[in-house]
């Protein structure tokens, strides 16, 4: 179906988006998206908007309640409504046990006896209406002995502690993992004696940060349709991962592979929150049961509670030895990463967490322990750089308060600490190129000649690093019958246009512009596999795909020409449309023509995949819990400086300016990677300062709406200047690029904690470093670490008697 | 759910309907009651009457000094109006801050009245300003009632279901005042109040505070007076410690509660700081000096 | 009971029956298939529901439609004339104002209707007459950008 046009499966006889890719990856022209017509005049359809015949509405029933035993469950009195199609139960689904990524099988499509979090799906309506799917849910019979909630994560590791799951000990789990109590996972990162160092070290410094839990928010809510033809079914949904979607759909349905198909039409974000599998398997399982297609919208409301996809809670301890000098000697450090009711990645991501609390500084002796806890919050996963922002939050202020003690100048310590070309890793990884340096060097100089500071502004700096993610990954490349070209890809694109973006690669592979390449992506049957559009992994891995394919559609051209020009191939070269003899402007034949030759005999048509690239070497023996990230592959350095405004009085926090310095490699595509830095640094910004779930004592969240939960607007988005720094990876990315998506969002709030604590002399440990945080710690001292997990205030119900609330 | 609607053109007509028909509910622009609804927290009403295309009451104008407003009049027109900003300055920084573009182009005042949020923008300079309203109902004519005294409770007012707020009157401030509204905001804009306060500050010749009415925004189940500051200011000088003295009076008395929003020792000590700004602010203005509207933005940092 | 609304949507007169209920929004996606307006958030938060009432913004997902009655609505379906982009949709695409595409309708609609107020605005009027559009994924920077060099064209053409 999505066969002869670029993006979309349109049900409805709608003309495809076909505006071609135009522009240059080095920025000198305007490098126009494929998609971005279709976008900009609405017609660009997403997945809410698709409609077909007899369209059927979903409606989920979620738990409501943080912990609790379902006691009841029974729907027949629901069933009997008008309009209702369908009501499904675990009753109605096979009933197995699974893992949304394999680390821990924890969790079944619907609840089985207990609901573990607020966003729990307990049973899913199909009706006629949206109405009538409401009215049904409120209709089904259930009720729930409560259990006490579990939102303690140093609590919940007590031996006293009640269990989230009882029933740990049989579950599958991951062979590296060992899973008990309420720890789903533990991972650790050790090199050398950190403890010995320690007790050497001049100066060592402990401290405590808690970051709170944040939401990746994209402005599309999730939704699925599900419809079926005979035994197969096409499920479109606002995923970031369809491959994973439609394995998670075949585990949990039992259905092979090959009878799903996961189509997205476009995708209005994600941030990782539309990554893992979340509501295909109910959606699918509705649809055959009420007959017909069944869509499901989620309201913003269900979209905080209900997709279990969040940053994580964190509680980082952590402790650093300095000599005199300042150089660093040694760290320990513990990290408590609230998994939330069910373990999704978050064994992964502490290990990630671990390597991030390293940093890309030269460490001699560390030895860092990271622990996934379950509790009966939100299940926390892959949100765009999972734990990065939290934890180079907790360590770049960390590194602040050292460079204090020793009397140095925050750049100064951390210039004299950062790795360089050739310097070690964690795990005796080899660093390549300066990267971390000169982006620490570039933002400094750019934030101090932005000119004096005003009173009650600082600059704060913070640097990091982030990994790329090398993944298997293919696709296609095709020239058709007049010479344009296509990419037909499983790549996903969730807006960054990273896939929009394939067209440049190819096109420099193939002497064409990137306008003459349309692009047939995100549909399972059709591209072959991809990770999708997490880790920011597209022009890494499909990157590598595309132009693989290309240089074997280049090979099958300059032999075509070969016989055409009758001229060997090491003489001709493709450019502007055609292939000719180097040295011979007359001796070329168009790329058209040469098409309609193939057209007759052997098409020009290749696939890329490839294997990709290796983790650099590293020594990980002394680590437990290995799950892959015991190096970071082909690592993007970065350093953010902010100047920052404190009104000390209010503890409100206006960022003003932000460097954003940032080594890629190499910059494949100006325009979009300059997106991603802008877009980061403000989404990061929001986390700084605004960004955090307040759950009540009852573990449900108490700010889940755009009104409470509050995202920077326009008014609030300082100047952004972006600078990349470009150290190619040998290992990496076509032309030595390195991953872009996820590292503007590390650093920053980081640089504005630096620059608080710059202009107020006190330091914010709780994340978000909100107004209110900020005032207290200025008014108080109390640097919010020790705030209570729990949320102030009264419950919701208080607040309805006291009668105030919204406006 | 919403059974019936009527999209009347004529007050009397209105009138009647709400007169007649015990469950019908006025709607002009809609940013409350449809927010409300879709968010489940209050089912729209079983009869709506849309008053949005009465001419009578879209009226607006400068009436022997008194700026006499038709309910329909949105926040945009008294953020924009000249009138508004040199004579009702308080008023003109909190219509601007109401909301996005959107909500100011539909939202009305007497919409915002009505919807009697605690932390409603318009209110508290509407206090200060000492504003009547009018409400008319069919077969009684209209009373009038200070706005002060509108609100009973969150969501609550003391005019009938079948009474229309159609017209609010605002006395001409002194000569020798100046006033502005303040909220405290986390971010520049679509806000909603923290904490807020406006003020109303007049100055004797040598000048000293010769009168001041304060009002603060959520800070209590409805916008209310802070007479303890307004005490605190009267006879002082003009100056910084004034103003810090009206603000710790005016966080001393009050007992405002722990929200998501905030919690009540944090809103306690914002009410002492926007209070202190405020009035600078108000101050500032009635010296003829320039304050931009809105004063929230410029109150980010002041030292005051 | 419903209601028969009559309204004319991006220049086309339209009719519906519609339940006194139902948001302007819902109206034009479901009972008149314009889905190039969004929704996104229930709380008339986000702006990607924004449409132009008789040239003034509305937030659709709070507004009834049947207070739309003989009124004109232009969404972003109705921006380009024929074949051509209006300048926005022009700056927006070629200044990397889209990226994943949801919020642009609402921000597009936004910006029209500071345009048709202000031809020519500071960098901070921009920013306050889109405040009311969340945008997650390009920082502003790029639209706000984008604004800009629409507005300068706009006025150089008139």
């Amino acid at each position: 179906m999505t066969e002869g046009n670029a993006q979309h499966p349109d049900r409805d006889g709608s003309p495809p988006d076909q505006e071609p890719a135009t522009g240059s990856g080095d920025g000198s022209r305007p490098w126009i998206r494929a998609d971005g017509q279709a976008k900009a005049t609405g017609q660009a359809r997403y997945t809410a908007d698709l409609t077909f015949p007899g369209l059927a509405h979903a409606r989920l029933l979620l738990a409501g309640r943080a912990h609790a035993r379902i006691t009841r469950l029974d729907p027949t009195r629901a069933r009997t409504l008008p309009g209702v199609l369908a009501i499904l139960t675990q009753a109605d689904v096979p009933d197995l046990r699974y893992g949304s990524f394999d680390y821990v099988l924890d969790r079944t499509l619907f609840a089985r006896d207990v609901v573990r979090f607020e966003g729990e799906v307990v049973a899913a309506v199909a009706a006629l209406t949206p109405e009538q799917a409401a009215a049904a849910v409120a209709a089904i019979e259930v009720e729930y002995e409560d259990l006490p909630p579990i939102l303690d994560v140093e609590g919940a590791l007590r031996p006293e502690s009640p269990l989230v799951h009882p029933d740990i000990d049989g579950y599958a789990h991951d062979p590296n993992l060992d899973p008990s109590g309420n720890v789903a996972g533990r991972s650790t990162i050790v090199k050398g004696d950190a403890a010995a160092a320690l007790a050497g070290a001049a100066v060592v410094v402990r401290e405590r940060y808690v970051a709170d839990m944040a939401h990746p928010v994209p402005i599309e809510p999730h939704s699925v349709t599900a419809d079926w033809s005979g035994d197969r079914v096409t499920i479109y949904s606002s995923t970031q991962v369809p491959f994973t979607a439609r394995g998670k759909t075949a585990e949990v349905l039992q259905i092979p592979e090959h009878r799903i198909r996961v189509v997205v039409t476009h995708l209005g974000g994600g941030f990782g929150g539309k990554c893992d599998f979340h509501f295909e398997g109910h959606v699918a399982a509705l649809a055959r049961a009420a007959r017909r297609p069944v869509r499901l919208v989620l309201s913003r409301h269900e979209e905080f509670i209900a997709p279990d996809k969040v940053t994580h809670a964190m509680v980082v301890d952590l402790e650093t030895g300095v000599a005199e000098d300042g150089t660093i000697l040694a760290r320990r450090s513990r990290i408590l990463l609230d998994c939330g009711a069910y373990a999704s990645d978050t064994p992964v991501l502490g290990q990630i967490a671990a390597m991030m609390i390293a940093g890309p500084y030269r460490i001699p002796d560390v030895d860092i322990e990271a622990i996934s806890v379950y509790t009966n919050r939100t299940p926390a996963g892959s949100v765009r750089a999972p734990t990065g922002p939290q934890a180079c939050w907790a360590v770049e202020q960390h590194h602040d308060v050292l460079a204090t003690r020793v009397g140095l100048d925050p750049v100064e310590f951390r210039r004299r600490n950062l790795v360089h070309d050739g310097d070690e890793g964690p795990t005796r990884q080899r660093h390549e190129g300066d990267g971390a340096i000169d982006t620490l060097n570039a933002a400094a100089d750019r934030i101090r000649a932005d000119g004096p500071l005003g009173p009650g502004e600082a600059i704060g700096v913070a640097s990091g690093w982030w990994f790329s993610a090398p993944g298997a990954s293919g696709a296609f490349v095709r020239i058709e019958s007049d010479g344009s070209g296509r990419i037909v890809t499983g790549a996903q694109e969730n807006g960054t246009g990273a896939v929009m973006a394939l067209p440049i690669l190819a096109a420099e592979e193939l002497g064409m512009r990137p306008e003459d390449f349309a692009i047939t992506y995100q549909d399972t049957d059709t591209g072959p596999y991809d990770g999708g559009s997490s880790g920011s992994q597209t022009t890494f891995n499909n990157g590598r795909a595309v132009v693989e394919a290309a240089r074997e559609v280049r090979r099958q051209l300059l032999e075509l020409a070969s016989v055409q020009l009758e001229a060997s191939v090491a003489d001709l070269e493709l450019r502007d449309g055609h292939a000719g003899v180097v040295g011979s402007p007359d001796r070329r034949v168009s790329i058209a023509d040469l098409a309609s030759t193939a057209h007759d005999g052997a098409l020009l048509l290749a696939r890329g995949s490839g294997l990709p690239p290796e983790n650099p070497e590293h020594d990980a023996s002394a680590c437990v819990g290995r799950l892959g990230f015991e190096s970071f592959a082909s690592p993007t350095f970065f350093c953010h400086a902010v100047r920052v405004h404190v009104d000390p009085a209010t503890g409100i926090v206006r960022t003003r300016k932000v460097v954003a310095a940032t080594d890629v490699g190499r910059v494949l595509n100006a325009p979009g990677a300059t997106g991603q830095m802008t877009g980061g640094v403000v989404m990061a910004l929001g986390n700084a300062t605004m960004e955090g779930t307040v759950f009540g004592a009852d573990g449900r969240q108490r700010n889940a709406s755009l009104l409470d939960y509050k995202l920077l607007t326009t008014a609030d988005a300082p100047e952004i200047e972006v600078v990349f720094v470009e150290h190619p990876a040998s290992n990496g990315g076509p032309r030595g690029s390195k991953g872009v998506g996820e590292p503007p969002i590390v650093p920053t709030a980081a640089a504005v904690a630096n620059a608080i604590a710059s202009v107020t002399g006190t330091r914010v440990r709780r994340l978000p470093m909100t107004p209110e945080r900020v005032w207290r710690a200025v008014t108080t001292g109390d640097d919010g670490a020790t705030e209570a997990n729990a949320p102030f205030g009264p419950s919701e119900a208080a607040l309805a008697a006291a009668g105030i609330g919204r406006r | 759910m919403t059974e019936r609607f009527a999209a009347p053109t004529s007050l009397e007509e209105a009138l009647a309907i709400l007169g007649r028909d015990r469950a019908a509910r006025p709607v002009a622009g809609g940013t409350d009651l449809v927010v409300a609804s879709r968010q489940g927290r209050r089912p729209l009403p079983e009869s709506i009457v849309a008053i949005d295309r009465i001419a009578e009451l879209a009226h607006h104008a400068v009436a022997d000094g008194s700026l006499v407003l038709g309910g329909l009049t949105t926040h945009a027109w008294l953020a924009e109006t000249p009138e508004v900003r040199s004579g009702w300055t308080a008023l003109a920084d909190a219509s601007a801050i109401v909301g996005s573009p959107a909500t100011r182009g539909t939202g009305t005042i007497g919409g915002n009245l009505m919807n009697a949020s605690p932390a409603a923008e318009t209110t508290a300079p509407l206090v200060v300003f000492g504003a009547n309203v009018m409400l008319r109902a069919i077969g009684r004519g209209s009373r009038i009632v200070p706005v002060a005294s509108l609100a009973t409770g969150p969501g609550r007012t003391s005019a009938a279901p079948d009474e229309l707020l159609t017209t609010v009157v605002v006395p001409a401030p002194d000569p020798m005042s100046g006033s502005a509204y303040i909220r405290l905001e986390y971010r520049r804009a679509m806000e909603i109040a923290v904490v807020g306060a406006a003020a109303l500050v007049t100055l004797a010749g040598d000048g000293t505070i010769a009168a001041a009415r304060i009002a603060l925004t959520a800070v209590a189940p409805t916008i209310v007076r802070a007479p303890e500051a307004e005490i605190a200011l009267v006879g002082a000088a003009a100056d910084a410690a004034a103003f810090r003295a009206a603000g710790a009076a005016a966080a001393g008395a009050a007992s405002p509660i722990d929200d998501v929003r905030a919690s009540a020792d944090y809103r306690r000590a914002m009410l002492a700081v926007v209070v202190a700004r405020t009035v600078a602010a108000a101050v500032a203005r009635a010296r003829g000096e320039s304050i931009p509207i809105p004063a929230s933005r410029w109150a980010h940092g002041q030292e005051v | 009971m419903p209601e028969l609304l009559q309204l004319t949507v991006d220049g086309l007169p339209l009719s519906a029956m519609v339940d006194p209920g139902r948001t302007l929004l819902r109206v034009l996606r479901d009972d008149f298939g314009r889905t190039g307006t969004k929704e996104g958030c229930d709380d008339s938060e986000c702006g990607a529901c924004m449409v132009l009432v008789d040239g003034l913004p509305v937030n659709s997902c709070s507004y009834l439609a049947l207070q739309a009655a003989g009124r004109a609505i232009t969404t972003v379906e109705g921006l380009a004339r024929d074949e051509t982009l209006h300048p926005l949709q022009r700056a927006f695409l070629e200044g990397g104002g889209i990226q994943c595409g949801f919020c642009t309708p609402g921000m597009l609609i936004s910006a029209a209707a500071l345009l048709a107020r202000d031809p020519d605005p500071s960098e901070e009027a921009i920013r306050d007459g889109l405040a009311g559009n969340l945008c997650r994924c390009t920082g502003y920077q790029p639209i706000v950008q984008a604004v800009q060099r629409a507005a300068a064209e706009m006025r150089a053409a008139t």
